[in-house]
């Protein structure tokens, strides 16, 4: 049935374009025309230009663990998931401040977790986003469902523009790039910060150890 | 005094509540104000990236059938299913035979044009199938058994009150109008559903021909919360979506949330290359993608084809003064607005055709649409097309009156000195007494001014001869 | 200098294309623009035979009858001078309606040639003939001008606020929203009347919030509509053409 389908919808197409006179011709162009130059202030400190483009979404970036902490505390988050590949690099400093920790996403108890740690592939500074992969972060659910995300990047991760993260895709099967927390306007256009994904979005630098 | 207005359109307008007008103008306003604002603050010529989308755009659709072979291949490759379905129908049938193959019976489902106009959910749904609307506008949409007014703000024509009311209907709280409230409740009746869900449906905004990654472009986190805990996922696409490259994506993405939400980006932007592997523990490890046709190879073989080029932004609607005064549901169509003036009546057909040929009508062809289209779709010579084909193929409309007698007048020099010359009589007749529709028409709402036919023409040729 | 401009035959011997809906109802804007054009130097031809450009049967899908009332146009028009029209509508019929008419038709080279030899008035005045502002006096006015549609992106809209910036005594009031479409649209404006009037009250708000003496534009069919409206309204407005500003300018100056 699909088969038939295919060949017709083929066949109309070649019917309905085979009467054009002069078919649009593929338009070259540079990359550089796509950036939007006001969001790079800074070309040799990516992470201040992506740390400004994140805040202004309401993204909060973080470039140490204290600051983390202390914020997690002033939420009043003291139990979270955390991705176990990063254990070492942050959950440890977590359990010894007294932060409870798993390092195994459990699906029945989901909506226990307060905060989900996670590692990101990269971050986009001209629009403050934060890259995610199944490779990087093969739990979705750690970094979607609980109220706070906390993508987890390093310094080198950082790309400058959209068509520099773009032309990195690589054979990467699944990418969401994240900028800021989740959002609606559907009620008479008010904003309103955390629909189904998280309300708060953090991106954490660490440096490497 | 004139009868009502004959044109729906214009009858929509005169039965239209305040309340519902006000929401649709407000929204509109901000929203147009807003994308001409970051447009400008982040380009220095916006209008030279429009033109260039729109170069893109028009490309693949010159050369559609070799893209769309190229994006199947593509899709296939990185093992998803392809579907193609020449008709709604056959898409619906494609998408409820995957479900029930996989005995699929929960569903939740994130935002897509796509399936409202195939009417997805009430088909899946008389066979047994729950399919929620995960989007919060959709799902009070649904709640309401409503349909979108906006493609992308489907309850622009909504106030709090309503909407606040649907959510008490549906049984999550007591009424309370509160925005964050509506939103939280929202939050908190879908988790579980997502959690327990059979299976993730979505539409597309993109399908990279050169990778097949299929691309989705939300706020709400309701597509990636759709593609986590479940197994499968079914994507349904328009095949005019198809774009070229990976990298053409930086053209469109920088102006698709820029002309619908005025964001730079949205929250999540998606770029799916496939079904999860084996070793990834969380997200559907199957995935189909139904191609669907419906009458877009139609459209394309016409001559108002350029309206294929069309990324679903809004932007066509919240700028048009006409949508401004009536929001969607005038339009009696799936899409409303500009591009729905264009694409509805071409999407119905042949046999559908005569039934929407007053929407390109519904027109003062001011041209702000085609200022504002991110793809530089001229909508106005697009309208005018239709006009057209609705003249010769002898469709007619209520109220339009016939050039034929202004067609004599205006070729002949001396009838229309005769006409400048007996047009006088409106200086001394009431106009209103005057047989001539469109005359009582204006005069029902506008006084015209005094007539003066032949007096410029008497003082140039005595201006001439003085000069003499 | 704007480019597709420049390409446009200019001159001092000029037609003049009166527009019908001057011919009916607004000789004084007809007069005016002549008197306009041969303040300037310009010797102005009316050919007697012109009707109307056709937008009303094109607009309407009847391109069959549109293409008969343009190729008498064309007729009447013939030969190389420019022809000058004070309406932006009409002007866009004769470039961009016209190539859309004319697309499959023999004579599309014709309907071209008039349609390159054809200039809005403020458009031939700063780059026709390079005048780029207006020496002139008035009583002290605020002046609304209320930008038409078919003079979206095009240099019209600068060419006629250059104008009027230069008019002593002449003070250009904004207004809300001036961008959006005033609601005549032609036929638009009977056949969807309740939408048209609408549009057009909606407008009126926007412009009487500034408290103009006069609304003006380049096209009179804008002007008909918004004035008749708010006449019948209770809420009048003084109209002009843009030729009717620049020709009082010219002899209150001269009165001086």
């Amino acid at each position: 049935m699909s088969e038939s389908a295919k060949d017709k919808i083929f066949q109309s197409i070649r019917e309905a374009n085979r009467t054009i006179r002069a078919p649009e011709a593929y338009p070259e162009y540079e990359d550089s025309l796509l950036v939007s130059q006001a969001h790079l202030e800074f070309p040799d400190d990516l992470w201040n230009d992506f740390g400004r483009n994140f805040s202004a979404v309401n993204g909060r970036a973080m470039d140490s663990p204290v600051l983390l902490m202390s914020w997690l505390r002033e939420q009043s988050c003291t139990f979270g998931y955390c991705a176990p590949e990063l254990y070492q690099a942050i959950g440890l400093a977590l359990e010894n401040e007294a932060f409870e920790i798993s390092c195994e996403f459990d699906r029945s108890r989901y909506d226990d977790y307060q905060f989900g740690i996670t590692r990101a592939s990269g971050a986009v500074a001209e629009s403050g986003s934060v890259i995610l992969t199944d490779q990087d972060t093969p739990d979705r659910l750690g970094a979607l469902t609980p109220w706070i995300h906390i993508a987890v990047i390093r310094p080198a991760q950082l790309i400058p523009t959209i068509p520099e993260a773009i032309r990195q895709f690589g054979s990467h099967s699944n990418i969401v790039w994240v900028t800021g927390p989740s959002k609606t306007a559907d009620v008479e256009g008010i904003l309103i910060e955390g629909v189904h994904g998280p309300g708060e979005q953090v991106c954490l630098l660490l440096h490497e150890s | 005094m004139s009868k009502g207005p004959v044109q729906p359109i214009d009858a929509f307008s005169a039965n239209i509540s305040r309340d519902q007008r006000d929401a649709v103008m407000s929204s509109c306003v901000l929203t147009t104000e807003k994308r001409r604002d970051i447009l400008w603050r982040d380009f220095p010529k916006p209008d030279v990236l429009r033109e260039l989308a729109g170069k893109i755009k028009q490309h693949t659709l010159d050369h559609l059938d070799l893209y769309l072979e190229q994006a199947t291949g593509a899709l296939e490759q990185n093992g998803v299913a392809v579907h193609f379905a020449s008709t709604g129908q056959e898409a619906r049938e494609a998408i409820l035979g995957v479900l029930q193959s996989r005995n699929a019976r929960k569903i939740v489902k994130s935002k897509s044009m796509v399936t409202e106009e195939i009417h997805l959910n009430p088909f899946l749904e008389e066979s047994g199938i729950e399919c929620l609307e995960s989007d919060l506008g959709e799902f009070i949409i649904q709640i309401d058994g409503d349909t979108p007014s906006h493609i992308v703000r489907p309850i622009s024509h909504k106030n709090r009150r309503e909407v606040a009311r649907s959510i008490e209907r549906k049984g999550l709280g007591e009424y309370n109008d509160d925005p964050a409230t509506i939103t939280r409740r929202a939050r908190a009746f879908f988790r579980e559903k997502f959690m327990s869900s059979d299976a993730g449906i979505t539409g597309g905004n993109f399908i990279s021909a050169e990778s097949g990654r299929l691309v989705l472009v939300t706020n709400e986190g309701n597509a990636r919360f759709s593609l986590a805990p479940n197994k499968l996922h079914i994507a349904i696409v328009g095949i005019e979506k198809i774009i070229p490259k990976d990298r053409d994506l930086a053209v469109f993405l920088n102006l698709l949330a820029r002309s619908a939400t005025a964001q730079q980006l949205t929250v999540y932007t998606q770029f799916i290359n496939g079904p999860t592997p084996p070793s990834q523990p969380d997200g559907p490890g199957e995935m189909h993608v139904v191609l669907l046709d419906n009458g877009r190879s139609e459209a394309l073989a016409s001559n108002c084809r350029e309206i294929l080029r069309c990324i679903r932004c809004g932007a066509c609607q919240n700028v048009c003064p006409v949508y401004r005064q009536v929001g969607g549901h005038a339009y009696r169509a799936t899409y409303g607005g500009p591009i729905g003036a264009v694409l509805s009546p071409l999407l119905a057909g042949k046999s559908g055709f005569p039934e929407l040929a007053d929407l390109p009508k519904a027109s003062s062809l001011c041209g702000a649409c085609r200022e504002v289209c991110p793809v530089d779709i001229p909508i106005p010579d697009l309208l005018l097309r239709l006009r057209e084909k609705a003249q010769i193929e002898r469709v007619t409309s209520p109220g339009t009156p016939s050039m034929k007698l202004f067609g004599v007048l205006a070729s002949s020099p001396a009838l229309w000195r005769a006409a400048l010359t007996a047009g006088g009589v409106l200086n001394h007749t009431p106009g209103s007494l005057l047989p001539i529709p469109a005359m009582k028409t204006w005069l029902s709402q506008r006084s015209l001014p005094r007539f003066q036919g032949n007096e410029f023409r008497r003082w140039m040729k005595y201006r001439k001869g003085s000069k003499e | 200098m704007n480019q597709v401009l420049s390409a446009k035959p200019t001159g001092k011997k000029v037609m003049l294309m009166a527009t019908c809906l001057c011919d009916a109802f607004y000789s004084d804007v007809a007069k005016a623009t002549v008197e306009v054009l041969e303040h300037l130097g310009c010797e102005v031809t009316f050919p007697e035979g012109q009707t109307c450009c056709g937008q009303p049967a094109f607009n309407s899908g009847d391109f069959e009858t549109g293409r008969k009332v343009a190729r008498h146009t064309m007729k009447t028009f013939s030969g190389t001078q420019p022809i000058i029209v004070p309406s932006g509508s009409c002007a866009a019929m004769n470039q961009h309606g016209n190539s859309l008419q004319f697309e499959s038709e023999e004579d599309r080279a014709a309907a071209a040639d008039m349609g390159r030899r054809t200039w809005e008035l403020c458009d031939f005045l700063t780059d026709g003939l390079g005048i780029d502002s207006w020496s002139g006096t008035i009583q002290s006015t605020r002046v609304a001008l209320h930008h038409s549609c078919h003079t979206r992106g095009s240099g019209t809209r600068d060419a006629a606020m250059a104008l009027l910036s230069g008019i002593e005594g002449l003070e250009i009031v904004e207004f809300g929203e001036d961008d959006q479409c005033c609601g005549f649209g032609g036929t638009f404006s009977v056949t969807f009347p309740h939408l048209s009037g609408e549009i057009g009250s909606l407008k009126l708000d926007h412009v009487l919030e500034s408290r103009p003496d006069k609304l003006v534009s380049v096209d009179m069919s804008c002007l008909m509509h918004l004035s008749g409206l708010g006449k019948r309204q209770g809420r009048d407005i003084p109209i002009a053409h843009l030729s009717q500003v620049l020709r009082d300018a010219i002899q209150e100056g001269k009165n001086e």
